[in-house]
């Protein structure tokens, strides 16, 4: 019975590509297609929902089609891209190996790889899938031939009801001062010093008692104590919450209860955060890098610099204007749709049946229609 | 993008400088987070390192390329028989093919050259930000909790009782800048201030850098503040470059490794005939302000000033004197940097 199989270097609960993997394995099989994920290294949370890639050989059926969550460096990239099937690339941007230099070697090499690997791998898929045109932009510099734009199949439209307890506890403690929120794991190219250090202009000027939470899992841990020692050594330690391993309902909670999602990434291959505050109707105040600017469109407050005193300038601003704050989350609101993400699972879907031509939902088919690539062997 | 080009350890990251448009006081906040890297820390230099070492190699100064023969040649040539012309012409040709071959193959060669050296720096700089990465983990095991000085509630350091013996200090030298490691009450960098100096003040705690910068900022045009760990902006000083250095704070609550750490590079940093004066809390007076939770987590307290004076001079620092405050709980140790 043939399928299409998903390739994801480990599945991880709570990560963007990891969900994106998931609910897409769900949508392909609520569709009526064979569908199995495949890891090169288990997750103890996720082991029973997955296979060791080297194990696809015994599987494998004619007519497979195989996609790759491509993110960071694998060995899967050079497997895959000797194996006969057509291979789909989604590509969830690879950070570029810069940011994670000056913290960790061991990482920017292995993201220096993981470029290399686009660029070995990408001229012979059959299909490259970009989750934003930004990404896409990558795909096609990588040699990727066929290219399409769709968003990330994971972002819960309606949104996740925020949490009663969480809310109540969190409006207990906010004081009187503005609430920021910043979302992202803590890696290097989020850049969430810039955060802090627009935070710290804030309290020195405009609001004393302004706070930030940032919500993230210390993907780097060199770079989140660094972020934790500068916060405490500008003396707004107490100011700047750190949080990680939310529920989606917790984070809803944050979402709900902060008054501006401040996100200064220099590097975003989509910005998951940036749709679920403005469908919680939280105004976002973003720096322009990378995908985000196509993210937000009109519906937030895009930086062309991102200065610590332009932050809290642009951050102060907004929230004493009611008016444009307003029509910022209407805007907001409007915007997963505006970017296809209510669409995004059936699109996904289609764009995979069409590699896969018929034989997809045709497990008896003796003869699958699926082309092979050119100059792959018959048989494996 | 070429497959060549693909996956440089250099891409991303902080190639251009967005901050050359902000001002000083905020790009001070945001460097102090880069000294927060690995291998930023000043104090072990890998961030100089990893600089130089991510510089690309020097490449320029080609040899000026072979400018072809004179123009008039062909005139000059005109008496000569034309057997002799073809010769010309031959060893014309000749001459320009092999300079060109010259010129190809000086250019590749040097291009060998550079790309050999770039991986040798490149191997270097792997080396160096795998070290630093070591180094830091070793700190951090060290200090596990990483405690901040901005984040305890440690006593202000007084030093109005030395308001009016800071022109004294600033005198041997007053041609160079004066720096004060840790701010404490404005009347005493005002006062150095008066010497006729350029004052620099050093601070950790980013609120009381912003605090300061936004008092001095009208009618202190000699008044220059930044936010930096006392001993990382001192080693950053090249030698001999300051009249006089006045240390506080730092020198009570740090370690004995730290202190002396600060007394080496204060020392280095004074220029010959400057001043080196410390600014040090009365012990009983220190553990009486002191909450017990801060008393706790701090490396260290305060010295006598007698063992201070032991200290300088263990360190090169001869006839330090002691002065006791005519008011307050700050004892000075001032002593005089050899010429």
């Amino acid at each position: 019975m043939s399928g299409i199989h998903l390739f994801v270097p480990m599945l991880h609960r709570r990560d963007a590509v990891g969900e994106h993997t998931r609910a897409l394995r769900e949508l392909l099989v609520a569709d009526g297609v064979d569908c199995r994920i495949y890891i090169e290294t288990p997750d103890p949370d996720t082991v029973d929902e997955t296979r060791p890639y080297l194990e696809y050989a015994d599987d494998a059926a004619p007519g497979d089609v195989l996609v790759y969550q491509m993110a960071t460096r694998s060995a899967m990239a050079g497997w895959l891209a000797a194996r006969p099937e057509p291979v789909v690339v989604n590509y969830h941007s690879i950070t570029p190996a810069g940011w994670f230099a000056p913290w960790n070697n061991w990482i920017a090499r292995h993201q220096a790889a993981a470029m290399r690997e686009l660029s070995n791998l990408a001229p012979t898929a059959a299909l490259g899938i970009g989750v934003s045109e930004f990404d896409a932009g990558e795909l096609r510099a990588g040699g990727c031939a066929e290219v399409v734009v769709i968003p990330v199949a994971n972002v819960r439209l309606p949104p996740t009801a925020p949490d009663p307890a969480t809310v109540a506890a969190l409006e207990r403690r906010a004081g009187d001062g503005p609430q920021w929120l910043s979302v992202g794991r803590l890696a290097p190219n989020k850049a969430h010093q810039d955060t802090i250090a627009a935070l710290f202009v804030a309290r020195a000027t405009t609001s004393p008692d302004a706070r930030l939470t940032i919500v993230g899992s210390p993907a780097e841990p060199t770079y989140a104590r660094a972020l934790r020692r500068y916060a405490a050594g500008l003396g707004i330690g107490e100011a700047v919450e750190f949080a990680s391993r939310l529920s989606d309902a917790e984070l809803a909670a944050r979402y709900a209860t902060a008054d501006v999602l401040v996100m200064l990434s220099e590097h975003e291959g989509f910005g998951v955060p940036l749709v679920e505050a403005m469908s919680h109707g939280l105004p976002v105040v973003a720096y322009a890098a990378g995908a985000i600017p196509e993210v937000v469109g009109d519906a937030g407050v895009l930086l062309d610099a991102k200065g610590p005193r332009r932050v809290a300038a642009e951050v102060a601003a907004l929230l004493s204007d009611a008016a444009r704050r307003e029509v910022l989350v209407i805007a907001g609101r409007a915007r997963p749709a505006a970017l296809g993400l209510d669409r995004a699972g059936s699109d996904l879907v289609a764009a995979l049946r069409g590699v896969a031509g018929p034989a997809a939902d045709r497990p008896d088919d003796p003869t699958p229609g699926v082309p092979l690539r050119s100059g792959a062997p018959l048989s494996h | 993008m070429a497959a060549e080009d693909a996956g440089s350890l250099e891409d991303g990251g902080e190639d251009l400088d967005p901050r050359a448009a902000l001002a000083a006081d905020e790009r001070g906040l945001l460097e102090a987070f880069d000294r927060l890297r690995p291998q930023g820390t000043l104090r072990w230099h890998f961030d100089d390192a990893v600089r130089r070492l991510t510089e690309s190699p020097e490449t320029a100064g080609r040899t000026a390329g072979w400018g072809g023969l004179p123009a008039d040649l062909w005139e000059r040539g005109r008496s000569t028989k034309a057997s002799e012309r073809v010769l010309g012409d031959v060893v014309k040709i000749v001459a320009q093919d092999v300079t060109e071959y010259t010129d190809r193959a000086v250019d590749e060669g040097r291009q060998l050259s550079a790309d050999a050296v770039a991986e040798l720096r490149a191997s270097v700089r792997d080396a160096v930000r795998f070290l630093s990465a070591r180094v830091d983990r070793l700190e951090a095991s060290v200090d596990p909790l990483g405690i901040q000085a901005a984040e305890l509630d440690l006593p202000a350091v007084d030093g109005s009782a030395w308001v009016d013996a800071a022109a004294g200090w600033t005198a041997g030298r007053s041609d160079l800048p004066v720096l004060m490691g840790e701010l404490g009450d404005d009347g005493l960098l005002t006062a150095l201030a008066g010497g006729g100096a350029m004052v620099e003040g050093v601070d950790p705690r980013g609120t009381v850098v912003w605090a300061a910068d936004a008092a001095f900022e009208v009618g202190f045009g000699r008044i220059d503040i930044a936010l930096a760990e006392v001993v990382d902006h001192l080693s950053s000083l090249p030698d001999a470059s300051r009249g006089c250095v006045v240390l506080a704070g730092c020198v009570d609550r740090t370690d004995l490794a730290r202190k002396v750490d600060l007394v080496d590079e204060a020392r280095r940093v004074v220029a010959p005939g400057g001043t080196l004066v410390l600014l040090v809390t009365d012990q009983s007076a220190w553990d009486e302000a002191l909450d017990p939770v801060v008393r706790d987590l701090l490396p260290g307290r305060p010295l006598h000033p007698e063992t201070w004076r032991t200290v300088l001079s263990h360190r090169g620092v001869g006839g330090a004197t002691w002065h006791r405050p005519s008011h307050g709980s700050v004892h000075a140790i001032v002593a005089e940097v050899g010429r």
